[in-house]
């Protein structure tokens, strides 16, 4: 399958906005990019026919981080000084571009996109999912069967890795002291 | 080149997302962009997992509602995997704040001198 102008669309403007947040000199310019980007990432979770992924998205990664992001911003400072962008620096061109370029070489080996016949989509797994999901859960929606009844050990540790990082919260603030 | 920007487009978005985090991380000396390009790169993988669950002219994984399907398991996967990049945030940016109460300065160069001179 080709992309579509739509799809191209989002999949530009994402680019685009993750370059701007990386170039952007002020920080809190480049938290309000992140945010653009955030929301064009759960716009394509959409598209790619993963409405549950992109809500979560939508609440967590386009709120809650933004939230936290300007949290930090008000407790801490932004750079000061006129420039709009920040020096380009060729030490992290040259890393990045060389990482990418390894990575590049991988992409001719994956299959297309949207391939029905790919290992993920029409694999065993997949398959015995979609089959006994709703028989062995009665919930209509696979993604919620898979989370809540298959893999629940995997979302009870998912919970301890949150309140952990509540508790380290805690300890790192020295609560009272600056929340 | 051109084959693989027109099959495996989204994919190509994944390697060049990786690389302006990977950037971000390297080069941004200020911490909370650090933080920002550890976030960029995380989606960059979320990318290429919900890329790989899709497929042409499936709908969402409402059993029930005729088929075919995209698959489920990575959209679990990564419905886990925001969850906890969010608290990883969290806990990175709290020793940021930190950071900035004990040495006044989000700068990693900066700090690093004021490290030195201790």
């Amino acid at each position: 399958m080709t992309a579509t102008l739509l799809e191209a669309a989002i999949l530009v403007f994402v680019l685009g906005s993750a370059v701007t947040a990386a170039l952007l000199r002020d920080v809190l310019g480049s938290i309000i990019a992140f945010a653009g980007y955030s929301l064009g990432i759960a716009i394509l979770w959409v598209y790619l026919q993963a409405p549950d992924v992109a809500l979560t998205e939508a609440a967590v990664g386009a709120g809650v981080t933004t939230v936290l992001f300007l949290l930090t911003i008000v407790r801490t400072v932004r750079p000061s000084g006129d420039r709009l962008l920040e020096r380009v620096g060729w030490r992290g061109v040259l890393a990045a571009g060389a990482f990418s370029a390894v990575m590049l070489t991988t992409v001719s080996a994956l299959p297309e996109v949207g391939d029905p016949t790919a290992p993920v989509t029409g694999g065993e797994v997949t398959q015995y999912y979609l089959e006994n999901a709703y028989k062995e859960t009665e919930v209509e929606n696979a993604v919620t069967a898979v989370l809540a009844a298959y893999r629940g050990f995997d979302t009870l540790g998912e919970a301890v890795v949150v309140f952990a990082a509540g508790v380290s919260m805690l300890v790192v603030l020295r609560r009272g002291e600056f929340v | 080149m051109i084959d693989l920007l027109l099959t495996r487009y989204n994919y190509v978005a994944v390697v060049l997302l990786l690389g302006v985090g990977t950037y971000m991380l390297i080069e941004n000396a200020n911490l909370v962009k650090k933080v920002i390009g550890m976030n960029v790169f995380q989606t960059g993988i979320f990318l290429f997992f919900i890329t790989a669950a899709y497929a042409e002219g499936a709908g969402p994984p409402l059993v029930g509602h005729g088929g075919p399907y995209v698959s489920p398991l990575p959209h679990v996967l990564i419905l886990t995997a925001i969850v906890v990049g969010v608290s990883l945030t969290a806990v990175a940016l709290a020793l940021v704040v930190r950071i900035y109460a004990e040495y006044g300065t989000l700068d990693e160069d900066v700090l690093r001198e004021v490290r030195a001179d201790e």
